[in-house]
């Protein structure tokens, strides 16, 4: 089996096939600070889509209760169990976080789905180590969750006071999914039937629904369970990361690179979506003033959803704030606790780019900042905030200003009925 | 949709599970959805507007343990900070236009 370099762990592992990457890599940040579970993301998606008939239970975009929700439920602790049984005790990174863009986590010691399924599977052709969920688990997106009810065999109607639920004091978060559009797709690497390929000018990783013949072997290897299997056509399906927007071919685009739709829709403003540079070893080109590439390489505020798989996932997040620290190190690697403390006492660089997010719907391949005054010097939470009143311009692919944002101090008019009072 | 009662013999049921999380937790959480909110241009009746509703239940679950007093204190606390300003976009736009800034959601008073 080949060896390709893993950035995110840190080292090599082993992959079915060569490394190849694409110029420019469909990346996305969410920010799960602000998701307040809205679902806009799901329905932008879920409308556009997967309305029809046999896409039923597919939620190429949705937004789960973490740590006891997920779609397919338990997606992640079943996984994450069969890596722990496969190497005991050995699921572990080693090192320290570093700067370089190497290895910026430490390194991960332990299994890849890839290579526990070289020690765990029989026969030899199987490459990935999974499972394919029950038709149970993937029935309901949101079940055991949140959500207010109708009573028990009352349709189309709220409990009115289904949300007096008894109230657990614990901690939770929310946590937006979409396919990771991964640099080492596991659904790529298992397919017989090479049907799914990534696509060499922006990453993005697709199902030739002609090619496919419904064996579900991708539905089986993704540790994310983004392939969805779909019995009226007996085919399985993924999202596609609303790739005309993306190429700017979509007819709304104007030829210009466009956001994903699930992107668009995020009342919360809590996603950035981009196309990141790649350099020739897989790892990102430096690329400074990118606004994804700042978060994930500079500010180092954003990471990846649970690196340890091994596929190399595009899609980083910036983790919450609240939550059990050993937990969110599970999900999402070492980098947690460098990634929160930069997050909440943010550098004056990072406050100005986190005002580029869905500040419009077009794809940002730069930013430049105009420094102002200082306006504000103060404490919030018990740590030193200062604001500035900078300006931060967006470019688009070709070079044009997209939008810029200022920071504007409050104007009191005083009303004309009191124009003389004090 | 969870329907059907709970099966007491099926092993993937969720029993018994402890997720360690006390009031320091849920303010915490209360916070950054107040700091959130006020930095992307939310007044204050919005901010607590979200924080009331029942559907948006990580927040309307912290209001309901901290109670309406308590929340709108942190919220004071983030406008105290992020409310000082207010964001200005201005879409780029084609030679010879006029831009038209956009005032982010906060009104003058």
């Amino acid at each position: 089996m080949p060896t390709v370099k893993n950035w995110q762990l840190g080292r090599d592992m082993n992959y079915p096939y060569d490394a190849r990457f694409p110029s420019r890599q469909f990346a996305f940040v969410f920010n799960i600070n602000r998701c307040i579970a809205c679902q806009s993301c799901t329905m932008a998606c879920k409308s556009t889509w997967t309305f029809s008939k046999g896409q039923e239970h597919m939620w190429w975009a949705n937004v789960e209760t973490k740590p006891y929700g997920g779609y397919p439920q338990w997606w992640d602790a079943k996984i994450l169990e069969k890596l722990e049984d496969a190497n005991p005790g050995g699921q572990v990174w080693g090192g320290t976080p570093a700067d370089g863009r190497d290895g910026p986590y430490g390194t991960f010691e332990g299994q890849t789905i890839f290579e526990a399924a070289r020690q765990t599977l029989t026969p030899d052709s199987a490459r990935v180590l999974g499972y394919l969920p029950t038709d149970e688990e993937w029935n309901y997106p949101n079940i055991y969750e949140d959500n207010p009810i109708g009573k028990r065999g009352v349709r189309n109607k709220l409990d009115e006071t289904g949300e007096k639920l008894p109230v657990h004091s614990t901690w939770f978060f929310y946590l937006a999914r979409i396919c990771n559009h991964c640099s080492y797709p596991a659904c790529l690497a298992a397919c017989p039937r090479k049907a799914i390929y990534k696509r060499p000018e922006d990453g993005i990783v697709l199902l030739d629904q002609a090619e496919c013949r419904g064996y579900r072997k991708c539905v089986e290897a993704c540790p994310y369970k983004k392939s969805m299997y779909r019995g009226n056509t007996r085919t399985s399906e993924k999202c596609i990361a609303c790739f005309p927007r993306v190429e700017g071919t979509d007819p709304e685009t104007g030829g210009e690179p466009m956001e994903t739709r699930c992107m668009a829709a995020c009342i919360g403003q809590i996603r950035m979506q981009g196309l990141v540079q790649m350099a020739d070893d897989g790892t990102w080109a430096e690329d400074r003033h990118n606004p994804l590439y700042f978060l994930v390489h500079v500010a180092k505020v954003a990471l990846p959803l649970y690196p340890q798989f091994g596929t190399q996932p595009n899609g980083y997040y910036i983790p919450p704030r609240w939550v059990a620290r050993p937990y969110l190190r599970q999900m999402f690697g070492p980098g947690v606790d460098r990634a929160i403390e930069n997050y909440v006492s943010p550098s004056r660089e990072l406050l100005a780019v986190l005002q580029l997010f869905r500040r419009s719907n077009r794809i940002i391949y730069k930013y430049e900042i105009q420094e102002g005054p200082k306006i504000y010097e103060g404490s919030l939470h018990g740590r030193k905030v200062e604001l500035y009143n900078d300006t931060v311009i967006a470019f688009g692919k070709s070079g044009r200003e997209i939008f810029r944002t200022t920071v504007e101090e409050p104007i009191h008019v005083r009303p004309n009925t009191h124009a003389n009072s004090i | 949709m969870p329907f059907d009662e709970p099966e007491i013999d099926d092993p993937q049921e969720l029993v018994g599970v402890e997720l360690p999380g006390d009031e320091t937790v849920t303010r915490e959480m209360a916070e950054a959805f107040a700091d959130e909110f006020a930095q992307i241009g939310y007044t204050r009746p919005q901010i607590l507007g979200l924080f009331r509703r029942a559907e948006y239940t990580g927040a309307h679950q912290a209001w309901t343990l901290l109670g309406e007093e308590a929340i709108g204190r942190l919220v004071d606390e983030s406008l105290a900070v992020w409310g000082r300003v207010r964001y200005v976009v201005t879409d780029g736009v084609a030679d010879g236009a006029v831009p038209e800034p956009l005032r982010l959601f906060r009104p003058r008073s």
